[in-house]
């Protein structure tokens, strides 16, 4: 029952995303954008994961759907031209990225495999020695702020520094 | 209890049904935005008001509550920008083929 | 009939009505009615997810999350709005 749900929603995310590839009218592309976001929440909530899903409505469907319409808003709706080789080569890029994504995925453990690695040590690891040593009673929060908070710190920096150049590019002249 | 839950369910269905009904088969965006707008709100409310009524009350109630307020705020906010925009943009009303409207 | 089997059968009634939204998304035939279509679905998510919350008795963490989506899933309707006020082609 609930795996038929999954594949319907995923034969959803597969027609949304191609409605936002091939919209020539790029405001069509972003708000189809966002309607992906949502059912890709969806997806989430239904594996049973719903700080993801929480992230993915507010990140993917919300604030995404606003910054790319604000960068529309300052550029142009239309979509510029690119030459036919050059399509060609980004094409070729994605399949050929694509292709090696599926080859792995056949070598990660099952979803849920309560014998695969990160389930035997590194899971246990940190559940049993969060409030401890942390004193935080949410381990994904701990684990995001205080064991890994250099890569936090320097994500954060690296959004900052992204805002900054957008800003700086699409800012209009007074 | 159950029966209440069951028939709070019931006609919180009816009326998302009927929204979604009038998103597919209505003529034009006006149209479709008010079915949507209305129905959707109303059916969110009883839905709500099932999920309260099976829970009990409780603070979890009390937060299911608060949804119920929001989103009854936030659906007509956006549905009369959309409106609004559309109409400033010249989108024009559906009139019956011929006759008046 | 247990009340579960009602709450597990209105989730996936409403998931069938999300293909509605989504296909108004995909089609149009005005931006306009995508626009709605992304709003609609947001409200219909907000509702799942407690559904959601329900079926898998962990309504109280579901609740938050629905919570913080019912106040930021209307942004995007508003932020399209706008850019229609601020450029005025549709």
């Amino acid at each position: 029952m609930s795996e038929l749900v999954l594949a319907g929603l995923l034969v959803l995310l597969g027609a949304l995303a191609l409605v936002a590839v091939s919209a020539a009218d790029l405001l069509i592309a972003a708000i189809a954008l966002g309607a992906y976001g949502f059912a890709l929440a969806l997806v989430w909530a239904a594996l049973g994961a719903p700080d993801v899903s929480f992230t993915e409505a507010v990140v993917g469907a919300g604030a995404t759907t606003v910054f790319f319409l604000a960068a529309l808003l300052r550029t142009s709706r239309r979509r510029s031209n690119v030459p036919n080789p050059q399509r060609l080569v980004a094409l070729g890029a994605v399949l050929a990225v694509g292709l090696v994504l599926l080859v792995a995925t056949r070598q990660l453990p099952l979803w849920g495999d309560v014998g695969a690695p990160p389930s035997t040590h590194v899971s246990p690891r940190y559940l049993e020695r969060t409030l401890e040593e942390t004193l935080t009673p949410n381990a994904v929060t701990a684990v995001v702020a205080d064991y890994r908070s250099y890569d936090t710190l320097i994500e954060t920096l690296v959004i900052f520094t992204g805002g900054l150049a957008g800003w700086l590019l699409l800012a209009r002249p007074r | 209890m159950t029966v209440l839950v069951v028939l709070l369910l019931a006609a919180g269905l009816f009326f998302h049904a009927v929204a979604a009904l009038g998103v597919l088969r209505l003529p034009d965006f006006y149209t479709r935005l008010h079915a949507v707008s209305k129905a959707e709100t109303l059916g969110m409310l009883f839905t709500l008001a099932a999920i309260i009524v099976w829970i009990g009350p409780s603070l979890t109630a009390v937060k299911v509550a608060l949804v119920g307020v929001f989103v009854f705020m936030a659906t007509p906010t956006s549905a009369h920008a959309i409106g609004r925009a559309a109409l400033r943009t010249g989108l024009k009303p559906w009139r019956r083929r011929g006759g008046s409207p | 009939m247990r009340i579960e089997d009602a709450f597990l059968g209105v989730t996936v009634a409403l998931l069938g009505l999300v293909l509605v939204y989504l296909f108004r998304v995909a089609v149009g035939p005005t931006v306009f009615d995508r626009i709605l279509g992304v709003s609609a679905l947001g409200t219909t998510t907000t509702i799942i997810l407690l559904l959601v919350g329900v079926l898998y008795d962990r309504i109280e963490l579901f609740v938050d999350l629905s919570l913080a989506y019912a106040l930021l899933s209307f942004v995007g309707a508003l932020a399209a709005a706008r850019y229609f006020e601020q450029t005025g082609d549709r």
